[in-house]
């Protein structure tokens, strides 16, 4: 024996939504046409601009789609040469970077010894840089060892990014140079 | 109108698993946390929020060498689809292209597509209303139908730094992958094309290095019968004979018979199974 398997709520859902189907149908509504009104396309009437992949030396093309001044999507650029419309798993993530709830907008800064992060201004924070820099060099500054001239520090060092082009890898190594650094790394050679 | 395949030749991906970050990124679909499983594959299989997984498989070959296999997995995109054929609300549907999808409007959640599709790729999400009232909708990887109206890849394949997909038109696709399975049978003498006729043929068109159970898929992979007889058989003479009302309402209670396997049907009152 088949038992009847919907309960009368159900029932009567059905019909009505049945019901509701056919006097659309009837009228002549077009189905396609709402929908594709209330689904556009999503990078339809996006502002499209080309960058370069923040995260690795390949330097990857990406296309970012911006709308409503926000990013709504980004993808591997087809015309760039290195990377021919391709992207790894993180360059496709880099939309994150803007639209992620994690993303830093202010400065941070936590001071020695303490577990609490607190938000400091530009200024300040690049004044510190500058004085503590300048501090720590000359208070660790050699000028000469075993009798040989060697203006350095040791108590800086300095590592430097894969994304960082040629004219930046330059003007890092000039400034830690200057400085005396001589622990002067790059992310790649490690 | 010309049918399209996403081609998948398992033996070029080096699974880096853009193509999953792509999905996400192209079909908003938030990230789910989830456990470590023993190895570097980061989720059990598809999900309603994760269209497609990369399966990563420690498969010992005839010469007891260790493969390390991987597959793009999602949705197949049947010829003849399970998952359309036991829907009694005729929410999925073919497109010209090939393509299998879902309209989430017409979709009750009640879940008979979870449980016939050959290989477990469409899911439910449950969502709630604003009075707090819990309702499902079924999803799955959609090939990127929206983007192929406009002209574009589906984004996993514009992603896939290795080659190992491509979408291009059905009979060419087929053939490369038919040529690709000649190229590395020495390799990997168990190399086929997965296509299965059980389903018609499917428009996610695999080269697979070994045989599909390695992969967990189904080595002969059919529609229901039953699925069959009601789909194209019963439920038009249906139509015909009491009205497109009614039947919707006969339909809505013989598919529970026929598709509801695991009693999840339409229960609003707990009551999807009278067993
Ligand atoms: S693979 Fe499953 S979900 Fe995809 S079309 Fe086939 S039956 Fe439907
Ligand atoms: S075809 Fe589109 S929806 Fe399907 S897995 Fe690829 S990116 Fe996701
Ligand atoms: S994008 Fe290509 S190479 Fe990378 S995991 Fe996916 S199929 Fe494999």
């Amino acid at each position: 024996m088949v038992e009847m398997n919907l309960n009368r709520r159900q029932f009567l859902k059905l019909s009505g939504a049945t019901a509701a189907t056919l006097a659309v149908v009837e009228l002549g509504f077009n189905e396609k046409k709402a929908y594709a009104k209330s689904k556009e396309f999503k990078i339809a009437k996006a502002t499209v601009t080309p960058t370069i992949c923040c995260y690795c030396g390949v330097g990857c093309g990406i296309l970012v789609h911006t709308k409503n001044n926000t990013v709504v999507y980004t993808e591997g650029d087809p015309d760039n040469p290195i990377n021919e419309g391709k992207l790894c798993s993180k360059g496709t993530t880099l939309r994150q970077l803007y639209t992620s709830e994690k993303r830093l907008t202010k400065p941070l800064y936590r001071a020695p010894g303490s577990s609490k992060w607190e938000v400091k201004d530009w200024d300040w924070m690049l004044d510190t840089i500058a004085k503590r820099t300048k501090d720590t060099r000359d208070s660790s500054f050699v000028d000469v060892e075993n009798g040989i001239t060697v203006n350095k520090t040791e108590r800086i060092a300095s590592l430097g990014g894969a994304a960082l082009d040629n004219e930046e890898t330059y003007l890092l190594a000039k400034l830690m140079r200057g400085l005396g650094v001589t622990y002067l790394e790059h992310q790649a050679r490690i | 109108m010309t049918k399209y395949v996403k081609y998948v030749d398992v033996t070029k991906c080096d699974g880096c698993r853009a193509c999953m970050v792509a999905c996400k990124n192209w079909n908003d679909l938030p990230a789910e946390p989830t456990e470590f499983l023993g190895s570097v594959q980061s989720h059990v299989k598809t999900t309603a929020d994760t269209w497609n997984v990369l399966q990563y498989i420690e498969h010992e070959n005839g010469k007891g060498d260790l493969e390390y296999l991987f597959r793009h997995s999602s949705c197949f995109h049947c010829t003849d689809a399970a998952c359309e054929k036991v829907c009694p609300e005729n929410a999925i549907s073919y497109t010209k292209y090939g393509s299998v999808v879902i309209d989430q409007d017409k979709c009750v959640g009640c879940g008979y597509c979870v449980q016939n599709c050959p290989f477990e790729v469409i899911s439910l999400k449950e969502y709630k209303d604003k009075n707090g009232k819990e309702y499902r909708k079924a999803h799955k990887c959609t090939m990127c139908t929206d983007r192929i109206d406009e002209g574009l890849q589906p984004a996993c394949v514009t992603t896939c730094h290795t080659g190992a997909m491509e979408f291009g038109n059905r009979e060419v696709m087929i053939q490369k992958a038919e040529k690709r399975v000649k190229e590395i049978q020495g390799r990997y003498p168990n190399a086929m094309v997965y296509n299965p006729e059980g389903v018609g043929g499917t428009h996610t068109v695999y080269v697979l290095a070994e045989k599909p159970s390695v992969y967990g898929l189904p080595e002969n992979p059919k529609v229901p019968t039953s699925a069959v007889a009601w789909k194209d058989y019963a439920q038009p003479i249906g139509k015909m004979m009491l009205g497109a009302t009614t039947m919707a309402l006969v339909g809505a209670f013989v598919t529970n018979k026929l598709f509801n396997k695991e009693g999840k049907g339409l229960d609003e009152n707990g009551g999807g199974s009278d067993e």
